[in-house]
């Protein structure tokens, strides 16, 4: 199976180079021919690339240690559920596993437009054949997960304890979901510069596939961010480590385009920004990779095998030089009617959101490849860590949240100042009135708390605006069609599903700017030691510290547990279990926290240290609305669900829009 | 009377004591968030959120130095002096470093500035087209659209006002 797994990934190879041959050869000789010849091989190279995984996966199932990245990633006892996780835990098979879902989005969007007949099609195939050519030659010549070990050992190295977690199951895949993804607009938007067809065409083919890649995107970014919570054992979720970054920047990036690709559909302008915004949003996920793979910049997620820096740049230079030239070639087709009705209209403040956006990117660009210019510039390496980037993130972040809830009440083309009173009047009555209501209760007595403050009230703006919408267009409803408020509100989102759909995303942000807030400036820690019997006091909550006792999982994990009881006010709240685990053949042993979790605050829990007389080390936090951020994520996925839902009505408007703008031009044209 | 000076007395130096252990907490706490830690795992990790064995060692040290009575700056500096300045866990902001706090707000400021311009621009450039055509910008949906359409739109129009 092994010898079949590394025939496939050549047969890949060899037909994916092909078909990006074949194609742009029958585009240049107009030959149909080699069109259909080529046409073939998108799903052949899927089904290569599927063969190879399936070949990986069963050698992790069944302790094949005759593979060195089996040996590397598993072992005999390792549960069956980290057996399928190991395929993505090492540098080679990620790899395969990011061909594997480039090859299946490849493979998706060829049958959904194989009956289209659209011109943009066979060059977006060859686009996205050209990048799967780039992964699979990288498997093929620089980092087989097929390569062999002379002589098999009996036994595996096994999992990287830290990533025995289910989190780390589902994070991953997840994020290259949303990585991988930005594959199909970019060569879209490729095939669009190539072929010319520059109006808002590839735009409306890709539409799904980027909300579908930005969704997993933000997912795959938040999962990270709980498995940071639950695993690495020091309270926080997010540690602005370079590869942190290097997944939320592709994601500001894209969230940007999905605004301003907006005004596109509209009005038919910013298509150089719109271009350019998803060119970049690409170029950010190779970015990324380049990161993880390079071992140029320190990081706690690196692979430890991180060699292919130099690969990756060489491939990161070719698609930015190829996307400026194709820009600057098309620049004369690409400029539109730039035109705008006013300065305070919807259109300037999705610009401004824009602009919020790529300086949260640019900022986090900044501070992540500092390092490496402080190096070239002064010969000395510095370290650009979660200080730097909270108090140059934090008060863009907060404008951005402002901009969320100021964006949505001002009207499209033209806002007049009487209108935007009307507007404003009750969100900011809200805005101001939870200012009040919070000022009683909100400790400020640093900077940080201060902001924490206003995150809170323009929290509860934006929330206002957005529930006012919702009101608004209900009781429209209600009065023009005598419907019930509930029916009305379902109705009216049913709908407007992009409109509605992207409010609640907007109500998920929200949450989760309040629980990152609440939980950076109010959260507390207390670190002690312990002996059975004594307590630890934290924020009003009593951690008794009962006994420790030892477990052997399994012939490969042993299990210290100690075992607190946590009261409030002399009434028992939960049973704390921290542990640590020390698994064979691992140097350190890895801090299991122990999580009691509600909507007001997280307790939570960690063995630091224990000693043969019982005592322990203990760190207690108590972490506010960290569970906001959690609803924050299911209510974003809610959101998305909502916009990327099939809507025969937007494509009725999307069509009445197009009569218009073919009858606007009527007379121009005669 | 006595009995009450020595309560009273003890309360203050129980209180004292606490509010030292929490300034003593709160000076560690802003220690630990300055600095990274400096480990042979390369945990690359800020030390106050650090699990490794040799955090609890830096704090220990840091511990003793703040008992010692020395100052915030005093303790960062020692431990830059034994590391390099990749012990910290942000540029300092002088110098070549000030870069890096200056930039993300600079460009924000250029691009505000930028798009301001971008936008008075094309409102000129509408209000030029308008002045040359009259009613160009005028929507024709009344004559355009069906019965059906045109109660949607109307709808829309509510909302957005």
């Amino acid at each position: 199976m092994n010898n079949l797994g590394e025939f496939a990934l050549m047969l890949a190879f060899a037909t994916a180079l092909y078909g990006v041959v074949a194609y742009v050869m029958a585009a240049r000789g107009n030959r149909i021919d080699l069109y259909l010849s080529a046409d073939k091989t998108p799903p052949i190279v899927w089904g290569c690339v599927t063969l190879a995984s399936i070949a990986l996966w069963k050698a992790f199932l069944t302790d094949d240690f005759s593979l060195e990245y089996v040996w590397a990633y598993s072992n005999r006892q390792q549960a069956t559920f980290y057996k399928i996780s190991s395929f993505w835990g090492g540098q080679k098979g990620s790899l395969l596993f990011w061909t594997l879902l480039l090859s299946s989005y490849m493979a998706a969007v060829y049958f959904q437009n194989r009956d289209k007949k659209t011109v943009l099609v066979p060059y977006a195939m060859s686009v996205m054949l050209s990048i799967t050519l780039f992964f699979l030659f990288l498997l093929n010549f620089s980092t087989n997960p097929f390569e062999r070990i002379p002589l098999p050992p009996e036994d595996g190295r096994g999992l990287n304890p830290l990533l025995q977690n289910y989190w780390m199951v589902i994070h991953p895949p997840t994020l290259y979901l949303g990585y991988v993804g930005f594959t199909v607009p970019f060569a879209f938007a490729m095939a669009a510069l190539i072929t010319k067809n520059l109006d808002d065409g590839w735009i409306r083919l890709t539409r799904k596939w980027t909300l579908i890649s930005w969704f997993f995107l933000c997912m795959g970014n938040l999962f990270g961010a709980q498995w940071a919570y639950v695993e690495l054992g020091w309270g926080g979720y997010w540690g602005w480590d370079p590869v942190e970054n290097a997944a939320f920047m592709p994601l500001l990036v894209a969230t940007a385009f999905l605004h301003s690709i907006m005004i596109q559909e509209k009005k038919d302008m910013m298509k150089v920004w719109n271009m350019s915004l998803v060119l970049l949003t690409f170029v950010m996920t190779i970015f990324g990779t380049f990161i993880t793979r390079s071992g140029l910049i320190q990081s706690v997620h690196s692979f430890d095998e991180a060699t292919l820096g130099y690969i990756f740049l060489g491939f990161l230079c070719v698609i930015v030089a190829a996307c400026v030239t194709m820009i600057l070639k098309r620049l004369p087709e690409l400029r539109s009617k730039n035109e705008l009705d006013s300065f305070l209209s919807r259109e300037s403040s999705f610009l401004f959101n824009n602009l919020v956006l790529l300086g949260i990117g640019f900022a986090t660009f900044w501070g992540t490849i500092f390092p490496i210019l402080s190096e070239a510039a002064r010969g000395v390496k510095i370290t650009v860590g979660p200080p730097f980037y909270n108090q140059v993130n934090v008060p863009i972040g907060l404008a951005l949240l402002a901009l969320i809830g100021i964006g949505p009440i001002i009207a499209w083309r033209r806002a007049s100042w009487a209108n935007l009173k009307k507007s404003f009047a009750r969100p900011t009555a809200a805005g101001l009135a939870s200012a009040a209501a919070l000022f009683p209760f909100v400790p400020l007595q640093d900077k940080s708390q201060a902001l924490t403050y206003l995150a809170f009230v323009l929290c509860a703006f934006v929330t206002a605006t957005i529930l006012i919408e919702f009101f608004k267009g209900a009781r429209a409803r209600m009065e023009l069609h005598g419907e019930s408020f509930a029916a009305g509100l379902a109705t009216l989102v049913w709908r407007n599903k992009r409109r509605y759909g992207g409010y609640i995303v907007h109500i998920g942000v929200v949450l989760i700017f309040a629980g990152i807030a609440g939980s950076s400036s109010y959260s507390v820690e207390l670190q002690k030691r312990l002996k059975p019997g004594e307590t630890l006091e934290l924020r009003g909550y009593t951690f008794a510290y009962k006994k420790l006792s030892a477990v052997e999982a399994s012939d490969v994990k042993t299990r210290i547990i100690a075992q607190l009881d946590v009261t409030r006010d002399g009434r028992h709240i939960w049973t704390a279990l921290p542990e640590k685990e020390f698994y064979k053949g691992q140097n350190q042993p890895v801090s299991e926290v122990s999580l009691y979790s509600t909507w007001k605050e997280d307790l939570y829990v960690v063995l630091a240290d224990f000693r043969e007389d019982e005592s322990i080390t203990v760190k207690a936090h108590v972490n506010p609305m960290v569970s906001w951020l959690w609803y924050g994520q299911w209510v974003i996925a809610f959101g998305t669900v909502i916009c990327m839902w099939p809507d025969r009505l937007e494509r009725r408007r999307r069509l009445e829009r197009f009569r218009q703008q073919t009858a606007a031009f009527a007379p121009a044209q005669e | 009377m006595r009995t009450q000076y020595i309560v009273a007395l003890a309360a203050f130096v129980i209180l004292a004591g606490n509010a030292a252990n929490a300034s003593a907490a709160a000076l560690l706490a802003d220690i630990e968030n300055a600095i990274m830690c400096e480990c042979d795992d390369k945990c690359g990790k800020v030390l106050i959120n650090c699990n490794c064995s040799t955090s609890d060692k830096h704090r220990a040290t840091i511990e003793k130095q703040i008992e010692s009575g020395l100052a915030k700056e005093q303790i960062i500096q020692a431990y830059v002096d034994k590391y390099g300045e990749k012990a910290l866990s942000a540029p300092t902001k002088k110098g070549f470093n000030l870069t890096a706090w200056i930039m993300p707000f600079a460009a924000l400021i250029a691009g505000g500035i930028g798009i301001g311009k971008i936008i008075r621009t094309w409102t000129g450039k509408n209000r030029d087209i308008s002045e040359g055509l009259p009613g160009r910008n005028e929507p024709a949906l009344e004559t355009r659209l069906g019965g059906y359409s045109k109660q949607l739109q109307s709808e829309l129009d509510k909302l957005e006002s």
